[in-house]
């Protein structure tokens, strides 16, 4: 059987996201908007789902009176990631099955 | 990029990419190597001056190293608020490194007390021998040292695949080695040599690598 992607993970800039986010402690909006080419409008919708699902923390601060968003990956957000992996090499390997 | 839905194939590339570009988000700029570089080994060849052409400055060359925490200070803060993302290699590292602050001034303290110590076991042991001991404590000093500026240079240059700092801090340690069985000056020699060779080069490689990196990123600002 094949297992069920996560629907939150399983799209391109969404996916992005957690992938950049699993390898550090934390980046900062502009980081990941810079790496994932993606416009602020979109990411931000993006994150916002991410954070709803509880997959990422998000962290509003102010930095020389500009607004600062700086990101973190979850626990759930991690297990979630690694669970999407999973279910991905499952994919990838279907004769394992 | 945007909200659409990906193959499984194209998943897999996706993660690998941002993976790897998360990797790189660290970069050190090789200031603070470079700071250090030219501190020590300025302290280390102007003591050898002194002791090779018998004067003296009118204060310890050493305390450079402590004025060195001041631009060292500036440095961090500059560099931290410059950092758009924490990796958790920069964290390993940022905490080596202040490990390795605290330890080298625990190691002065410490032998600041031994040759306090020993002075009058030195004493005794001329009074009776007849003639001074021939051990001189000066002459562990720079081993111990350099057994400590390679710890954090080699795990540096292992943890950021940085072979110039890998291998300085190989050379820290055979130098270590060699300065058990050479005299005071050579030590001397041998730790400012050493100082440029893991410190002060691989800083400088540095710099021009953070440059070109910025240059690429169109974002260079001198």
């Amino acid at each position: 059987m094949f297992k069920d992607l996560d629907p939150i993970l399983h799209s391109q800039l969404r996916l992005a996201v957690m992938s950049l986010l699993i390898g550090l402690k934390e980046a900062e909006f502009t980081f990941i908007k810079e790496k994932t080419h993606a416009t602020a409008g979109n990411l931000s919708v993006q994150i916002a789902k991410l954070r709803e699902a509880g997959y990422i923390e998000v962290d509003k601060q102010f930095k020389n009176n500009y607004p600062l968003t700086i990101c973190k990956i979850s626990q759930k957000g991690i297990e979630a990631f690694e669970n999407y992996v999973n279910a991905l090499q499952s994919y990838m390997k279907p004769s394992d099955q | 990029m945007e909200d659409k839905s990906i193959d499984y194939q194209e998943s897999l590339q996706l993660i690998n990419s941002m993976i790897s570009k998360a990797k790189n988000a660290y970069r050190d700029t090789g200031i603070s190597a470079m700071l250090w570089g030219s501190v020590i080994s300025i302290c280390s060849f102007v003591k050898l001056a002194e002791v090779h052409f018998h004067f003296k400055l009118p204060f310890d060359i050493y305390l450079l190293t402590l004025l060195a925490i001041i631009p060292q200070v500036i440095i961090s803060i500059k560099e931290k608020r410059l950092r758009k993302a924490r990796s958790y290699e920069s964290i390993f590292l940022d905490y080596i490194w202040l490990s390795f602050g605290i330890s080298i001034f625990l190691l002065v303290h410490v032998i600041n007390l031994a040759f306090v110590a020993l002075q009058p076991v030195a004493a005794e042991y001329a009074s009776l021998a007849g003639h001074p001991s021939s051990f001189k404590l000066s002459e562990f000093v720079m081993p111990l040292f350099l057994v400590l500026y390679g710890i954090p240079t080699f795990i540096t240059g292992a943890a950021c695949k940085f072979k110039p700092m890998l291998w300085g801090g190989i050379l820290f340690w055979l130098c270590s080695v060699i300065t058990v069985y050479t005299g005071y000056e050579a030590d001397l020699l041998l730790t400012g040599l050493a100082a440029i060779a893991g410190w002060l080069i691989p800083g400088i490689i540095l710099e021009k690598q953070h440059r070109l990196a910025k240059m690429k990123e169109g974002v260079l600002n001198v």
